[in-house]
């Protein structure tokens, strides 16, 4: 059974890849979860310095979801390439720095201290995180910007560069070409979507930040059509992410045009959910009769529509 | 951290019992070898009823007792919301997903004075566990357990034995001292004499305040055992922070509850409102009256 797959240069040994923010540093899950069956970890978001994050309460749960504004809380750049990374180092799984900046030079910042370091596979760019006031999602919004963050990451490093692209957006296949046309070598669609949670007592929004990002299966049919979307616009492979819980969540993304996934929110209600996924995505692939994940990458049937990304076979 | 933490083990626990205590209560008694082995007073489960898919998060609950002997661990429970529902409406046999055992525990009370356990309602839960711990070690302690009526302390009549003393208090009167908890505590406090005793709380946000307020007033070591919205239990959501605040730090941080927490020294907690904490707030005063 061939679980590996290839993308922007990185062969993951499975589709399975921890998403941004839903697994710290990974080095939190040494000795509770087996990393090196990851197929990869995404780290969380990165500024060049440590940001306090959010006021408290940052995370309400919500139908099938969760709603949260962290506010990008995290041990800035140099702290994590000096703590983190050569921990991370021992681990065999391909390794993803998310990228955050207020500016666009603090991106390429970013991004050029994780050029030449040994254990980094490639850079995940973060611009839709919903909860900060500046950057995030103010870039992942315009797709001039996203243009321009994405050049200045690209410009500043060897390393395969994947923005992570926002859903609280129009038409994400214009920013799934604005990111392509910048250079980027695949795509992380989505983040989360723009919510707000209201006390009815008090009146007020139940997060500390006030909105949040809705995550969890809440949000997985918009996920996958945005996905889908983005893998029909552009000829860089899309990572899908949004509410993945089971394999046969995992083979929507696939089927709709991704090559790989990202699990998120479902990892925080079990850790032990990527080898649960794997289990059963083995499981469904043998009873199809196919001994390759990737046969069935963008094999959807929806009449009107061709194939998602015809230009890959 | 200062505690060697045994490695939490996340797996499917089968409900053993299901006691109901009255009302909203109950003692649910689940098959967990690691945390029956390991968990220590203060820890908690982060833990679902394993057939539902709502709601989506485990949910953090203090370790009531453990026993090795028979592989189970249990917890107090008030079925108040979607998951402590779903926990309580387990049958004997139907499994929960149970990851354990979590977080800091409380330290050990001084050698020679005793212990003065703060709960209120189902904040009582590791106090039990602690009362149980203490007895084994010869030392005492005293229970200050509040709740707005009688109804709100059903596990009173399984708190007393040797070594424990429990003063009940209710809002209404109904059961022990009327008014609030601390009322009883201050009361024992202002007639206490020789050896300075540690304070432990779990409750209420607001009583826990309230303790931390009268632990500072009396230059008391007091630990808070915090109750924060929690999601992933192992540090990775960053969503159950409280903002902490030693006397060296020039400014406060947020901590995770679930790894640094939820057991936190009072003197570092950062109240909402406040710049400082008391810690910080005593460095500073001390260091103006050098200057």
């Amino acid at each position: 059974m061939r679980l590996a797959v290839e993308l922007a240069g990185i062969r993951f040994k499975n589709p399975l890849i921890a998403a941004s923010g839903t697994f710290g540093y990974g080095v939190e899950h040494e000795g509770l979860v087996e990393l090196s069956r990851l197929g990869g970890i995404v780290a969380k978001g990165l500024y060049l310095q440590p940001r306090d994050g959010a006021p408290v309460p940052r995370i309400v749960e919500t139908p099938a979801g969760l709603l949260n504004a962290i506010g990008l809380q995290g041990i800035g750049i140099d702290a994590f390439l000096r703590e983190m990374l050569p921990r991370l180092r021992r681990h065999d799984t391909a390794l993803l720095v998310n990228v955050c900046g207020d500016t666009v030079d603090e991106y390429a910042e970013v991004a050029r201290r994780c050029d030449g370091q040994a254990g980094i596979a490639g850079l995940e760019v973060n611009i839709s995180c919903p909860n900060v006031k500046q950057g995030g999602m103010a870039f992942g919004g315009d797709p001039k910007m996203t243009h321009q963050v994405v050049a200045a990451v690209r410009a500043a490093t060897r390393l395969p560069v994947i923005p992570k692209l926002s859903p609280n957006v129009g038409d994400i296949a214009v920013f799934a070409r604005a990111a392509e046309e910048a250079g980027a070598d695949a795509l992380s669609c989505i983040n989360t979507l723009l919510g707000l949670a209201i006390d009815v007592e008090s009146r007020r929004p139940r997060l500390g930040f006030g909105t949040g990002g809705l995550s969890g299966p809440a949000i997985r049919p918009i996920a996958v059509r945005m996905a889908w979307q983005a893998a029909r616009a552009v000829k860089i492979p899309v990572i899908g992410v949004g509410g993945i819980a089971s394999a046969g969540d995992v083979l929507e993304f696939l089927i709709a045009g991704c090559r790989a996934v990202q699990i998120g929110t479902a990892s925080f209600v079990d850790p032990g959910i990527f080898e649960k996924v794997l289990k059963e995505l083995t499981e469904w692939l043998e009873a199809h009769g196919l001994d390759d994940v990737n046969a069935v990458v963008g094999t959807l049937e929806y009449p009107g529509f061709g194939r998602p990304c015809p230009e890959e076979r | 951290m200062g505690y060697d933490r045994a490695m939490p083990a996340n797996r499917l626990a089968p409900l053993v019992s299901r006691e109901p205590l009255g009302g909203a209560f109950f003692l649910l008694t689940f098959a967990h070898p690691e945390t029956a082995r390991e968990a220590r007073p203060g820890q908690f489960v982060m833990i679902k009823a394993g057939t539902s898919a709502e709601p989506p998060l485990r949910r953090p609950f203090s370790i009531l007792s453990a026993d090795p002997a028979s592989s189970t661990f249990s917890l107090f429970v008030k079925a108040i919301g979607p998951g402590s529902r779903a926990l309580c409406a387990l049958e004997g046999g139907e499994v929960a997903q149970c990851l354990g055992p979590l977080g800091r525990p409380f330290t050990s009370p001084p050698p020679g004075s005793e212990a003065l356990l703060v709960a209120g309602g189902y904040g009582v839960a590791p106090f039990r566990f602690m009362a149980d711990e203490m007895r084994r070690s010869g030392a005492r302690a005293r229970l200050f357990y509040g709740g707005r009526t009688a109804a709100d302390l059903p596990l009173l009549p399984r708190l007393s034995g040797p070594g424990l003393t429990v003063l009940p208090a209710t809002e209404d009167g109904s059961l022990g001292a009327r008014g609030r908890v601390t009322v009883p505590l201050e009361a024992h406090l202002d007639g206490l004499a020789g050896p300075r005793p540690k304070l432990y709380a779990c409750g209420p946000d607001a009583m826990m305040h309230a303790v931390a307020r009268i632990a500072e007033r009396r230059s008391l070591p007091a630990e808070l055992s915090l109750d924060p919205w929690m999601g992933c239990g192992v540090g990775t959501c960053l969503g159950c922070v409280v903002r902490v605040q030693s006397a060296e730090e020039p400014r406060p941080k947020y901590c995770c509850a679930c790894t640094e927490g939820p057991v936190f020294d009072a003197a570092r907690v950062v109240w909402p409102g406040d710049d400082c904490s008391s810690a910080r707030r005593h460095a500073a005063e001390r260091a103006g009256a050098r200057g």
